[in-house]
């Protein structure tokens, strides 16, 4: 038979031998129709199991979620939804109530029917005491069932929605039905799907809990199945951050103990304690913001820039952050925090009462509704610079924001025109509520004199680009399906922020780290606090 | 009534209508309108507008408060537009105050009329300011209507390069049917960083699409009828996210696309300004869906089975296992408007087996079906809304970098609309 020549070889069958040679590997290829299109984010075909499904956090916050999600079309056809709980529910009443939640709560509503139907029928409950193990065999049934009806492909998102006390044992039973599918890295080669698991805050309560918990849980998942959610990072804010640091060339090079003078992390509340009385009492303004938002936000402005914009390397750099705060002594701790709490008086317009007073509130508490801290890190960067952080109950406005104080300018050129000392440069990134950058300079005011005004330039992301944010939670639960763990926390990361706060609880706790000061509810917060920077020749902006 | 007057008035009587449904403030500052002005004179009063000083002239300082200036004036973009005669403008005027809220910014557009011999431009320009959802701040852009006559309607370019924002982005928005070979479209598509356009609304649809495809432009070509089709692209790639679906892509052997078209003597009447009036095109919706499926599956034209008549053709396609038989073909309805897609199929056959993947489109709805793997059929019902004129510019300009899928999808489009109507030669 003669050999054909490379002449002899059209185009067209080297192209047919290439396709057939490359035909049985068609399903592990990128889909070709995806690239390029906007939507690039969509979520595999998975099976989302809620425990504790028929709790508050489902209705306003994860029905609603995946709503949206679903109408922005990042749900694949096979999604499902398995709602696992102790109340005896239908699976019809289970879907009535998701519905009537959407209606409520959800930024789209009302629910569109059509849509609706059919999203619903891929959801089920599961009625079951979330300790009984009979409970947890029955679900691996259905699981299983569901993969083969829906083609969800083994592929499971547990959403703990529970209290934190419950995780270990949830976990546990999930591994002894089979439930617990091992990570991604062990599981190479393996055609099991993945399971990934969801946990909300508070991670532990102090040191030694949060490594019983991390321990607890890694015995059953490795950390990569793991998603902490912390919702403040599920807000555009991390990203933000990251672009206005690291797309500008501007900032970057001033970004340093050089040109910056001090930080100032302010997260302000309104509200009190009302409604959660018996948890707050508990937990106090340190566990419950500065251990998570509070540093988390510290972290992300301080930190190194990633080798890439991705989880790994996104979290070792806020890890290096919090391992160069250094924890303090009980003398530091009664020279750098302020702890207070408040008492009756007025907050927008509204009369509080005082804490004590508040419901399953002690009325001795103890327990702080604001804190002010001075930390430094130190590390090269950040030696010698001041971070100021605090955060309270009853302030006067809901404000979440970064205030950067540059050094002034070295000379007063202007003192012998009459001018006094020209106010330094501030540089504000506020998180909460509209979102923006605020830059204060000085600025010459027109005339012949010499006098210098400071001026405000504005930025809002709001009113530059007027679109939807997606809400945080929306933006997590896609995270942990599509499986970019960016915006979750880490194990390390937790344990690291407690052994930066277990010092200061304990120094507080045996009377070493100073007093409780009290302050008027709408105030913002107890004049030592101012004391804490006016000793420092600093002052706390009023955002 | 002249143009310019005449948009004026309508331009109130929407903002009045606006207001009623709390969807727009009052216009922000009094309406200015000048005939035979100047483009000096325009520019000074542009420059003019958000002085600090005449915003609080009840106090004698200047506000500098740590909340900021009285409106946000946040600009993020030029838009210029070309319209061909004051009806046009009308219905530009009505889309651009939906998009203020999304894209503050300084919008000049222009009705040239080269052959009148009146005074050269006539101008007004109206300040809008809308209420942002967060934070109460109000977001404010302006609009300047200009009606440019004579030799200055030949100079377009030089009339807009004063008025624009410097160092913003400028895209230039042609509604309708754009003057490919006149020199003025050369002109003020080259000052822009992005072109938009709505292909359904081409005369010479396979001219036009040439002719964009070569188009001299720093950033982008925008395409109003691509934008249409998002969804279903987005619900087409859907089917073969599933990795064991997309083992049928190098097999599909069908694609079957039909489209809506106006019955004959139905002219749409809508009490809705931002409805297009006739759409010229139709089928360029269905073409772009084709182009970009033949295009991100390599497939080749081959055979013309049936020439384009009456808004339909049949080609066969070469694809990478099987031939590719391609239907698009229109129908006639009053639900939609004309040009959208009504229905997508795609079939496979072949050793994988037989598969057929279909969307339907049903009112807001889509009915998205799939029947292969022997399975029965998995059937359910999405959204697919039909995004309003303002919706689609909206996205557009924030897309104001080439689209690389879009590019391919346009040449692909004239090359299959090239082989339909040369066999039917």
């Amino acid at each position: 038979m003669a050999t054909r020549t490379p002449d002899a070889d059209t185009d067209r069958d080297r192209r047919r031998r290439r396709s057939s040679a490359a035909a049985p590997t068609e399903a592990t290829r990128p889909n070709p129709l995806r690239e390029g299109l906007r939507l690039e984010r969509m979520a595999e075909p998975c099976t989302m199991i809620i425990c504790g499904a028929t709790g508050d956090l489902t209705d306003r916050k994860l029905a609603p979620a995946l709503y949206n999600t679903l109408l922005g079309g990042f749900l694949p056809p096979e999604f499902s939804v398995v709602g696992f709980a102790r109340r005896d529910l239908t699976d019809a009443a289970f879907r009535d109530h998701l519905l009537e939640s959407i209606n409520k709560y959800s930024r789209n509503r009302p629910v569109k029917p059509g849509i609706w139907e059919s999203f619903a029928r891929g959801i089920e409950y599961h009625r079951g005491d979330l300790d009984d193990p009979a409970a947890y065999v029955e679900l691996a049934k259905r699981l299983d069932r569901i993969d083969r009806d829906r083609g969800t492909a083994g592929n499971r998102l547990f959403y703990l929605a529970v209290p934190p006390n419950l995780y270990p044992e949830i976990v546990n039973q999930l591994e002894r039905a089979g439930l617990a599918t091992p990570g991604e890295r062990r599981r190479a080669g393996s055609k099991r799907g993945w399971t990934r698991v969801i946990i909300e805050k508070p991670f532990g309560w102090d040191l030694a809990s949060a490594r019983t918990l991390n321990r607890e849980l890694s015995e059953v998942f490795d950390e990569e199945q793991i998603y902490r959610i912390d919702h403040y990072l599920g807000k555009e804010t991390v990203q933000n951050m990251a672009v206005f640091r690291f797309g500008n060339g501007l900032f970057e090079p001033i970004w340093n103990r050089r040109y910056i003078d001090s930080v100032q992390i302010t997260v302000a509340e309104t509200v009190g304690a009302e409604g959660r009385g018996e948890f707050y009492d508990q937990t106090g303004a340190l566990r419950d913001i500065v251990q998570n938002h509070g540093l988390q936000l510290l972290a992300v402005f301080a930190m190194e820039p990633p080798v890439e914009f991705q989880a790994e390397d996104l979290r070792d750099e806020k890890l290096k952050v919090l391992r160069a705060v250094k924890p303090m002594t009980p003398a530091e701790v009664a020279e750098n925090t302020i702890r207070g709490q408040y008492v009756s008086g007025w907050v927008e317009g509204e009369r509080v009462q005082s804490y004590r007073d508040e419901e399953e509130v002690k009325p001795d508490s103890e327990t702080e509704t604001f804190v002010a801290l001075k930390l430094g890190i130190d590390s090269w960067r950040w030696a010698g610079v001041p971070f100021y952080l605090r955060t309270g109950k009853t302030l006067p406005s809901r404000v979440t924001e970064i205030a950067v104080q540059f050094k002034r300018a070295p000379l007063t050129l202007f003192a012998r025109a009459g001018v006094p000392q020209v106010e330094p440069n501030v540089l504000a990134i506020r998180v909460q509520p509209d979102e923006g950058i605020l830059l204060r300079f000085g600025a010459k005011v027109p005339g012949q004199g010499l006098q210098i005004r400071t001026v405000n330039m504005d930025f809002r992301y709001g009113a530059s680009f007027a679109v939807d944010s997606p809400d945080a939670y929306e933006t997590l639960v896609l995270d942990a399906m599509v499986g970019d763990p960016s915006l979750f926390t880490r194990d390390d990361e937790v344990e690291r922020a407690w052994e930066i706060l277990d010092p200061i609880l304990a120094a507080w706790n045996s009377g070493e780290g100073g007093p409780m000061h009290f302050y008027a509810a709408g105030s913002w917060g107890p004049p030592a606090a101012d004391q804490l920077l006016e000793r420092d020749g600093r002052a706390w902006r009023k955002p | 009534m002249t143009p310019a007057s005449r948009t004026a008035s309508e331009e109130q009587s929407v903002h009045r209508r606006l207001m009623r449904f709390g969807e727009a403030e009052s216009l922000a500052t009094p309406m200015w309108e000048d005939r035979d002005t100047s483009v000096h004179a325009v520019a000074h009063h542009l420059s003019s507008l958000w002085d600090a000083s005449r915003e609080v002239s009840a106090e004698s300082e200047p506000v500098v408060g740590e909340k900021g200036m009285p409106h946000a004036r946040a600009s993020v973009l030029n838009l210029i537009v070309t319209v061909i005669d004051g009806a046009a403008a009308d219905r530009v005027v009505h889309t651009l105050m939906d998009l203020g809220v999304r894209h503050p910014s300084r919008a000049i557009i222009l009705v040239p009329e080269p052959d009148s011999a009146e005074h050269p431009i006539d101008a007004r320009i109206s300040t809008h300011c809308h209420d942002v959802a967060t934070g109460g701040d109000r977001v404010c852009y302006e609009e300047v209507v200009l009606t440019v006559r004579g030799d200055a309607a030949e100079h377009l370019s030089g009339v807009v390069a004063p008025l624009l924002i410097h160092d913003l982005p400028t895209s230039v928005w042609w509604p309708g049917d754009p003057p490919f070979a006149n020199r003025v479209f050369d002109q003020l598509v080259e000052m822009g960083d992005h072109l938009v356009v709505d292909s359904s609304d081409f005369g010479d649809l396979l001219g036009g699409l040439r002719r964009l495809a070569n188009v001299r432009r720093r950033s982008g070509v925008g395409d109003l009828a691509w934008e249409r089709l998002r969804w279903w692209q987005e619900l087409t790639a859907q089917f073969f996210d599933t990795p064991r679906f997309r083992r049928y892509l190098p097999n599909l052997s069908r694609l079957h696309i039909r489209y809506a078209t106006a019955p004959p003597g139905s002219e749409r009447h809508d009490d809705e300004a931002d409805v297009a009036p006739g759409v010229a095109a139709p089928i360029s919706q269905a073409l772009l869906y084709a182009g970009w499926i033949g295009t991100r599956l390599g497939w080749r034209r081959h055979l013309t089975l049936e020439p384009l008549a009456g808004g339909r053709f049949h080609l066969r396609l070469e694809g990478k296992y099987e031939m590719v038989d391609l239907l698009i073909e229109p129908t006639e309805t009053e639900d939609v408007r004309p040009g959208e897609l009504l229905s997508v199929r795609l079939a496979s056959v072949g050793e994988a087996g037989a598969a057929q993947f279909l969307v339907d489109r049903d009112q807001d709805d889509a009915i998205v079906a799939t029947n292969a793997d022997g399975m029965t059929a998995l059937l359910r019902r999405v959204a697919m809304e039909t995004p309003s004129e303002a919706e689609l510019l909206s996205s557009q300009l924030t897309m104001d970098v080439v689209d690389p899928l879009y590019e391919d999808a346009l040449r692909a489009a004239a090359i299959l609309l090239a082989s339909a109507r040369e066999a039917a030669a």
